[in-house]
């Protein structure tokens, strides 16, 4: 997946392992090579979908995230890779969509 | 839609592979992983079938029959699975089901598509590939009961009408909610209205897929899927329940930073304080139950040669091993327990972190566990493992995991050569203290395997790990019967095969040839004895007689074969049958470094031609289950050498 360059991110994008819990977020974009990308995909986990760091498992384990009704785990260096907006930001763009 | 017609033209393979004649409707049951596709075939089919909340426990595709008053459907119940890009290997199954191009199987005539309501959107998209495809399909959606508890809603009209295909809002556990399902399945015999295929055209493919279309980058074509299952939704009037408040408050507990280690720990613990305290009175009654038969058909039966095989051969062999089946079953009624409350899912998670240390993930934890009972059902259940290395790692290192096989042979051995004192009060004694030890040994040498394998052989980057993590959901008794059911079919099966052609076969060896005054020869003299005496010179350095060659060759069938072959030859060599104890048989025998090195000989070696099997098949080939065999008899041979040498 090709990574876009930091001039043309929006001020606001961070990525998801940063997100503190409890706080809604829009995924806006992907940054896992090749095939790897496809668990994520097939789960939900696709640009404009909205996550939610519920709970971080013990000893520095995989952060349960809210994904559509559901619970998915991440490991923080999966969720590093996933760029995120605040979903109050993302509102009018994916509106506009 | 005129069914019969549409089967007609789509019956491209022979029906052999289900068992099934060609005019009877072959109906595929798909679905993502744990969206009640298994319990509603269950319902359907009444045949037993696993039913779990962990993702993916689906590894088999299972086959039942439906007798309607139309006439019969079979169903067959495939792999849950997220897509059809034949990623993983239960993709690859489905796909090839669903097309046609499985070996042996003919096209299904239609499909039950099973999506879970509450999580209709993301569940949506799979049904986009599948609905593709143009075979007649019912949309079946799940968990209405959940979805209206948890305040959600939806209107099956309206997907309905914007699918194209009948939709039917269905609480799987309720057979009373299923019949607008029989209504589908009567009207492949009937030609009913309510048989058709999907109208809808699929948004693209992407480079992978298969068909026309445009071609996308694969996210792209996601995120197009996932706007399209948005905007279905939308039209159906669906609102997202809110999340579980049982569910909330209990992953509040089993994944605290302090509480939830503490509870993974207390069920570990608890897995294996039934199996090796509280199976052993049912272990106790079942050993009782075979003595007492043996001994009434031995005073039931004339002397004859007929006699001495059922006793000396069949029943001692089989009776053996038979007495392993309530520790099995106890193991299988937790993990059923497990998975089915989705505590298995909460397991993986705790579990990645330590896991993904030695190069495996928390996805392993259930084929590992399962592997404290049997490595065959254990290296299936590495399908769930979506990373192909790691797969291959947890299915590499499972046989290391002390499989309930190797009890009874430690049990004999440690009884026989490990005097009872206590250690640590009355509760862990020396005995408690070696048998700790071999497990530990195990899991320490799956651990340097796993490490060992993840920076040589399977070096690389893992995919990520994400582990969906199922509402909390009580587990009924039905679902854990039939899970106990087919292990205990799957057991006897092979108890029945395996391990009696075996004890039969030796058996037939220690009678011949014939001493010519015609009676049975002495067991060195014997065709057995001769093969041992072969093997002898190989085994010498580890302190093992011929007697224990035999038993290393046999136990290759299966490892607790080798109690039973140590008892037949001790039991044939007894003069005294009455005053015959084979511990006390085998401290003539061995000295305790050879003892010992029996038991680490044991701790390491792949001896279990099942899961040679098993393992070439879940491979793919002979390369894998080749090295682990050499690997781990290298490994066993060089620690039962070093045992011998320094005890």
């Amino acid at each position: 997946m090709k990574r876009v360059p930091e001039t043309e991110q929006q001020p606001a994008d961070r990525m998801l392992a940063d997100v503190p819990l409890e706080e809604e977020v829009v995924l806006v974009r992907i940054d896992v090579a090749g095939e790897d990308v496809e668990p994520l995909l097939e789960r939900g986990i696709v640009p404009g979908c909205r996550l939610c760091p519920v709970r971080h498992a013990p000893a520095g384990g995989p952060t349960v995230y809210r994904v559509d009704g559901g619970l998915v785990a991440l490991r923080k260096e999966t969720a590093s890779c996933l760029c995120v907006r605040s979903s109050l930001e993302a509102a009018g763009v994916l509106d506009s969509n | 839609m005129n069914v019969g017609t549409g089967s007609t033209a789509r019956n491209r393979g022979s029906a052999q592979g289900v068992g099934v004649d060609k005019g009877t409707p072959l109906v595929a049951v798909v679905g993502p992983p744990n969206a009640g596709k298994s319990t509603l075939f269950n319902h359907l089919t009444g045949l037993r079938q696993r039913v779990a909340n962990y993702p993916g426990v689906t590894v088999e595709r299972r086959c039942g029959t439906v007798n309607l008053s139309a006439g019969p459907v079979e169903l067959i119940d495939l792999p849950g699975v997220h897509g059809l890009s034949a990623r993983s290997l239960d993709q690859m199954v489905t796909r090839d089901v669903l097309l046609g191009e499985f070996e042996g199987d003919r096209q299904p005539d239609a499909i039950v598509l099973v999506l879970d309501a509450t999580r209709l959107e993301s569940h949506l998209m799979v049904a986009e590939p599948v609905l593709g495809l143009g075979i007649p399909t019912l949309v079946v959606l799940t968990m209405a009961d959940e979805l209206g508890r948890r305040e959600g809603a939806l209107r099956c009209s309206g997907l309905s009408k914007e699918l194209g295909v009948e939709v039917a809002l269905v609480n799987a556990r309720d057979v009373a909610t299923l019949q607008p399902v029989r209504v589908f399945l009567e009207a492949l015999h009937t030609g009913g209205e309510e048989v058709r295929a999907c109208p809808i055209v699929t948004v693209a493919e992407h480079a992978e897929g298969r068909g026309g279309g445009r071609v996308l980058p694969m996210i792209d074509l996601f995120a197009e899927r996932r706007q399209r299952a948005r905007e279905l939704g939308r039209s159906a009037g669906f609102q997202a329940p809110r999340l579980s408040r049982t569910t909330q408050r209990l992953d509040a507990l089993v994944l605290h930073r302090f509480w939830g280690p503490l509870v993974f720990a207390g069920v570990v613990a608890l897995v294996f304080q039934s199996i090796f305290a509280w199976a052993v009175p049912l272990m106790d009654g079942t050993e009782a139950a075979i003595a007492a038969s043996g001994n009434y058909l031995a005073a039931a039966l004339p002397e004859s040669w007929f006699r001495s095989l059922l006793l000396d051969g069949v029943w001692a062999g089989v009776g053996s091993v038979m007495v392993f089946l309530p520790q099995i079953l106890i193991l299988f009624f937790f993990i059923a327990i497990l998975e089915d409350s989705g505590y298995m899912a909460r397991a993986a998670v705790i579990a990645d972190r330590l896991m993904h240390r030695v190069g495996l993930q928390g996805k392993s934890f259930l084929p590992l566990l399962s592997a404290y009972a049997c490595a065959v059902p254990a290296i299936m259940s590495a399908r769930t493992v979506e990373d192909e290395r790691d797969r291959i790692a947890t299915i590499f290192v499972a046989p290391f995991m002390t499989c309930s096989a190797r009890l009874p042979v430690y049990a004999l051995l440690i009884a026989a050569f490990i005097p009872a004192q206590p250690l640590l009060g009355p509760f862990f004694g020396t005995r408690a203290a070696v048998l700790t030890g071999l497990y530990l040994m195990g899991v320490m040498a799956a651990i340097v395997t796993a490490a060992l394998l993840k920076r040589t052989l399977l070096r690389g980057r893992s995919a990520p790990f994400v582990m969906e993590l199922p509402p909390y959901r009580l587990p009924t008794a039905r679902s854990i019967l039939t899970r106990l059911l087919d292990r205990t079919k799957v057991f006897l099966r092979r108890v029945g095969k395996i391990i009696m052609a075996v004890t039969v076969v030796l058996w037939a060896l220690t009678q011949f040839p014939r001493t010519p005054g015609g009676e049975t020869p002495p067991i060195g003299d014997s065709a057995l004895g001769q093969v041992g005496q072969v093997i002898e010179p190989a085994i010498e350095p580890l302190g093992f007689d011929w007697r224990i060659g035999i038993g290393l060759v046999t136990s290759l069938a299966a490892r607790e074969v080798i109690v039973g072959t140590l008892g037949t030859i001790y039991g044939v060599e007894s003069e005294d049958e009455e005053a015959f104890e084979l511990q006390a048989a085998l401290q003539q025998d061995l000295d305790l470094g050879a003892a010992v090195g029996l038991l680490v000989f044991f701790v390491f070696a792949l001896q279990c031609m099942s899961t040679v099997a098993v393992m070439r098949r879940e491979t793919g080939g002979w390369r894998w289950p080749t090295l682990q065999f050499c690997y781990m008899l290298v490994l066993a041979y060089a620690g039962a050498w070093v045992a011998n040498a320094i005890l």
